[in-house]
């Protein structure tokens, strides 16, 4: 009985476990194999999974080019405002996601803003673009919060010793900064892409079409029921868990 | 010949402030800055690498480098942790600068800075696989692969096991030597000072306090803050010496003899026995004259006991030579 700390620790952690992994497993392994070939062979089951790894993969690419700027901004820099500035990262994701689909509507679906994006062709209402806004809102903070903590964990002197040997800041940054907390914001960037993945309620709000994986999983429930709709969230499910883990195992094995 | 100047140099760190710091460095000479953690050292070094808004003015052969970005001021930098880039390997840290300036002969450069500082096995290792004094080589070829003008280390040593310090230390010599290069060089360690420096500014409080010959500044301290921080002992008024200049004076503990019977020395004193300590190869002995008290080093070696009981009289004499005065 030397153990007994340890074996409660593993007691209470299995629970916790199996009430992650059983409905996830359910799903899979509950699901007839021919009945989940046969859906993957739909056209519209694969034009909403395309698109709802297309915009997601999007909305991350955004967020690394505009987000990772913000993040290093807020580790190396201190300066007035800059925990609101935390603050408002934060905030997306303690929100009901409706209530920020209402929020996006009301900004890019009618009023000024969206107005001047009309002009220039991009419309939010039932397209890519605002389906991408609705992830990229309830999201990016998964990104800009993990890279934020991959810049705090790199030394300032490694980039002050690569100023002195000639590097510009700009430099620096794309080749001492980003390189040396990569794994931080590879694992950010994971996990933004893996909510952009499940978004429902806000793009919901904003584009019902084109349908992307949730909505149609939604819509084929309250349309035909459980058993339409259990495949499509199987095939959602395996395809998210094969693209994590290879992403993470490409993560680990790089140096 | 004049290289660098740094002229009214202020700078402020929150409560923290370098105050109007001003020093020359010649061409070639190997230069000092010495003071206590927390004097402002490694700020001021870092002031003249460019990263810090500075008041003042820092002049490199003759012109204003103050306003210049550290990438356009041709120093290199070795930090006390070395600060190696934990994404590149050995040779691709050492030819960082490769990328971002013009070095003629690249790979042949490498070679010679790897044959030099014993690099060449290492050179496809990972950074993480060296040991602590295979990281400062490599940092040391890193700065100097960039053809600096000047060469900037933050207390290279400090990260080193003691039992190679002093091998480091005359590697660092021979670097010097052999490049010519002018260096600045901060330690809190005057040990490591005295055997590096041509000269030797003293940095307290964000000040500096007294600069010169690494001999004079060693054996000369200007005043009482410096001859404390230097490890100076028996600091006393020069009264005791028959001089009314009402300044301090200091002797070497080292330089003092002790005897029962009076002594042959310029100046003699009788005292009372207050404590004799033995120590592995030597005694500290401690001897009471009048208010005062001195404090005296014997080998044990020269002589096995301490002369004297604890309260007896006993008389300690040393010569003029031995005396500096603050």
């Amino acid at each position: 009985m030397k153990n007994w700390f340890l074996y409660g620790l593993i007691f209470l952690a299995t629970i916790v476990l199996l009430f992650l992994s059983v409905p996830l497993f359910n799903m899979i392994l509950g699901n007839d194999l021919t009945l989940l070939l046969e859906t993957l062979k739909q056209k519209d089951v694969i034009s909403s999974i395309y698109l709802t790894m297309k915009v997601s993969l999007w909305s991350m690419c955004f967020v690394l080019v505009t987000g990772l700027p913000l993040a290093y901004i807020i580790a190396r820099y201190n300066f007035f405002g800059r925990s609101l500035i935390e603050a408002m990262i934060d905030i997306p994701i303690m929100i009901p996601h409706t209530a920020a689909g209402i929020a996006l509507l009301m900004i890019f679906g009618r009023g000024t803003i969206s107005e001047a994006f009309e002009s220039i062709g991009i419309t939010f209402v039932d397209t890519d673009m605002g389906i991408m806004v609705a992830m990229m809102f309830l999201s990016s903070t998964f990104l800009i919060n993990g890279a934020k903590e991959g810049f705090k964990k790199v030394d300032i002197k490694l980039e002050k010793v690569a100023r002195t040997l000639g590097a510009n800041p700009m430099q620096v940054f794309l080749r001492i900064s980003i390189p040396n907390s990569r794994k931080d914001i590879i694992n950010g960037a994971l996990m933004m892409w893996g909510r952009g993945l499940g978004e429902f309620g806000a793009v919901i709000m904003l584009a019902y079409h084109p349908m992307v994986a949730p909505v149609l999983i939604y819509d084929r429930f309250t349309s035909y029921g459980l058993a339409y709709s259990a495949p499509v969230a199987a095939i959602m499910i395996i395809i998210s868990i094969f693209i994590f883990l290879a992403v993470r195992f490409i993560n680990n094995r790089l140096k | 010949m004049k290289l660098f100047e740094v002229e009214n140099l202020s700078y402020k760190l929150g409560d923290f402030k370098l105050d109007n710091i001003n020093f020359k460095v010649n061409q070639g000479e190997y230069f000092v800055l010495l003071g206590q953690s927390g004097s402002g050292k490694t700020l001021l070094l870092e002031s003249i690498a460019g990263f810090n808004s500075i008041d003042g003015k820092i002049n490199f052969e003759g012109k204003d480098i103050s306003e210049l970005s550290p990438e356009n001021r041709d120093v290199g930098f070795v930090y006390q942790d070395f600060a190696l880039f934990p994404n590149l390997n050995v040779r691709e840290n050492i030819m960082f600068s490769g990328r971002y300036k013009q070095i003629e002969n690249p790979e042949e450069t490498l070679h010679d800075l790897a044959d030099f500082l014993g690099l060449e096995p290492l050179l496809n290792r990972e950074i993480d696989n060296l040991s602590g004094g295979e990281r400062q080589r490599v940092a040391i070829a890193r700065a100097l692969f960039s053809k600096p003008k000047i060469l900037l280390l933050d207390e290279p040593l400090s990260a080193i096991d003691p039992t190679f310090r002093n091998s480091i230390m005359k590697f660092l010599k021979d670097i010097h030597r052999k490049y010519n290069l002018t260096t600045i060089h901060v330690t809190h360690n005057f040990r490591e000072a005295s055997y590096l420096a041509d000269r030797i500014a003293i940095v307290m409080n964000g000040q500096i306090r007294q600069i010169g010959t690494a001999s004079d500044v060693l054996n000369n301290p200007e005043n009482l803050e410096v001859a404390k921080f230097l490890g100076f002992k028996n600091i006393l008024p020069s009264s005791m010496l028959n001089e009314d200049s009402g300044r301090l004076f200091s002797v070497d503990p080292n330089t003092i003899h002790i005897s029962k019977d009076e002594l042959k020395n310029d100046y003699v004193f009788e005292g009372k026995l207050e404590e004799c300590m033995g120590i592995i190869d030597h005694y500290k002995i401690f001897v009471k004259v009048g208010e005062e008290q001195f404090f005296a080093k014997l080998l044990k070696r020269d002589y096995m006991g301490c002369y004297a009981d604890r309260g007896e009289s006993i008389f300690i004499g040393f010569d003029k030579k031995d005396v500096s005065y603050l």
